[in-house]
């Protein structure tokens, strides 16, 4: 009986210095605890593949009975949506194109240029704790840690473990994520001038919806400019027809007009709070910052993140005094309950990218 | 090989953790996963004392830390605790009544739970205290108390020592 004690605590202790030995090394990110992962991970998943087969019926009844009605509401809610937003999408898809044939114009990066993969969400996190979900892909497709995790409505998490075939993404509203943001202002506002002689590069077909105003120049030209708000963003449509000479005019603001942005922090804060936006510049340059304004990715040589990935809106605005700036709570674009497909941007910054 | 309990312990630990990361990732009452891998160590611990509740915690916490996205050992440290204070009951209740046995199981949920977080909190991984913590220890005590039936038989039929064991 004694040395089955004296056993058993040499079992605990041993197990009890494991264990702090593999958190110290897991700390540090060392690669043999990545493998010992990776290993279990191989042994361990053909007995997870058979319990998920056995236990599929068992989950899928628990759905039916806990979600139908939600998903029959869900459904006709998003249907509803859909039809409205379609004219929208028609709208914005073409900004957005616009917005990157500017900026490959001018050299600058644009997410168009950024090679992606898509993956599919094999799990959710098994602990209540943390925000993190499971996908089908890794390093077999170049995925690497850090690369930033989009789906159809903008960022939704960093990738932070990886493995040959599956990795794991934080999402952003687990307390332990962060990323520099930019936060654009559209409050002012803006008065058009038109620049005779430069010749456009691109045309766009107006979209059909409801004219808010329209500006005939009858002397140079006609301009039809068609404002529609998308959730914070204006989308202007300017159709520019050739005038007889062959000469065209483009539509500039004029750069005091153009829109003014703060860059940030943002930082999770569990699936019940919003994320909130840090570090704010308390400038009267920047003026006051509404509810509605875009949360877009700031970018740079050390972010993570290509610059201009659509985070969320701003829902709230949270006055501090001194000089600490306003807080800013954030509502994330995209919907984190129910995430099927992402999108993984295989973009790493200049500061991490291996020399060949 | 099976007459091992160790051995049958290994086997049923991998099992109840692909339960654990199917089934019970899945079912989610309130939004709350409940944690089979927690109750089977306290029910280790309640039957079978300290030192057997710390060890089968410690191994079980490593198996789950494997497949989390937590740090490796952290989870068998705040397991290993759990499964040696569930084992303190049977100090205190050697001949235990059934549903004094229940409220111990839901109690040492609790704590266990508890200890999960203090861990995650000593080595600096984010912890919001929120209303929802609250709402996640009540569900998972709700569900362990459930399942302690089954899995009370269960971690007996795997602890038990067989001859070949004595």
């Amino acid at each position: 009986m004694a040395s089955k004690n004296t056993t058993r605590r040499r079992a605990i202790i041993l197990l009890t210095l494991t264990s702090i030995m593999l958190v110290t090394l897991d700390l540090q990110d060392s690669p043999k605890v990545a493998g010992l992962r990776s290993l279990f991970g191989t042994l361990f998943y053909p007995v997870e593949g058979v319990a998920r087969v056995i236990t599929r019926p068992v989950g899928n009844a628990w759905y039916g009975v806990t979600n139908y009605n939600k998903l029959l509401d869900e459904n006709s809610l998003l249907r509803q949506q859909v039809a409205q937003q379609e004219g929208a999408t028609v709208a914005a898809a073409a900004s957005v194109r616009l917005s990157q044939e500017l900026l490959a114009l001018n050299g600058l990066p644009t997410l168009a240029g950024i090679n992606a993969v898509t993956a599919q969400v094999i799990g959710e996190s098994p602990t209540s704790f943390s925000q993190k979900i499971e996908i089908n892909q890794g390093t077999d497709s170049g995925i690497r840690v850090g690369m930033p995790v989009l789906n159809a409505a903008g960022l939704i998490g960093r990738i932070t473990k990886v493995f040959a075939n599956r990795s794991f993404v934080m999402l952003i509203t687990d307390p332990d994520f962060s990323i520099s943001v930019k936060v654009v202002s559209t409050g002012r506002k803006t008065t058009e001038s038109t620049v005779r002689g430069i010749t456009s590069v691109t045309t766009s077909t107006a979209v059909p919806l409801e004219p808010i105003s329209n500006t005939p120049d009858a002397e140079t030209t006609t301009t039809t400019t068609t404002t529609i708000p998308i959730a914070g963003f204006t989308a202007v449509v300017t159709t520019l027809p050739s005038t007889p000479q062959g000469l065209t005019s483009i539509t500039v603001p004029l750069p005091s007009d153009l829109d003014v942005r703060e860059t940030g922090v943002i930082q999770g804060n569990g699936p019940t709070r919003q994320p909130t936006v840090r570090f704010i510049d308390n400038s009267l340059r920047f003026g006051s910052i509404e509810a509605g304004v875009p949360i877009v990715t700031a970018g740079g040589s050390r972010s993570l993140a290509p610059p201009d990935v659509l985070i969320g809106v701003v829902s709230r605005v949270v006055e501090r005094v001194g000089s600490a700036g306003p807080l800013l709570e954030i509502e994330i674009a995209a919907e984190l309950t129910n995430l099927s497909f992402v999108r993984i941007l295989l973009y790493q910054p200049i500061t991490e990218k291996k020399s060949p | 090989m099976l007459a091992s309990r160790w051995t049958r312990l290994i086997l049923v630990l991998l099992v109840v953790l692909a339960l654990q990361t199917t089934l019970f990732k899945e079912l989610r009452p309130f939004g709350v996963a409940g944690q089979v891998m927690l109750l089977f160590v306290i029910c280790a611990g309640i039957q079978f004392g300290v030192s057997i509740g710390a060890i089968v915690g410690l191994i079980a916490g490593l198996m789950f830390d494997f497949v989390v996205s937590t740090p490796a050992g952290l989870g068998s440290i705040a397991l290993g605790i759990t499964g040696a204070t569930a084992g303190l009951y049977l100090r205190f209740f050697p001949n235990p009544i059934w549903w004094l046995r229940l409220v111990s199981i839901g109690f040492v949920s609790i704590i266990g739970e508890i200890y999960i977080l203090i861990a995650q909190a000593m080595i600096g991984l984010g912890v919001v205290l929120e209303f929802r913590l609250i709402k996640i220890i009540a569900v998972v005590t709700v569900i362990n108390v459930c399942l302690t039936p089954g899995f009370l038989l269960i971690t007996r039929w795997t602890l038990s020592e067989r001859k070949k064991d004595r």
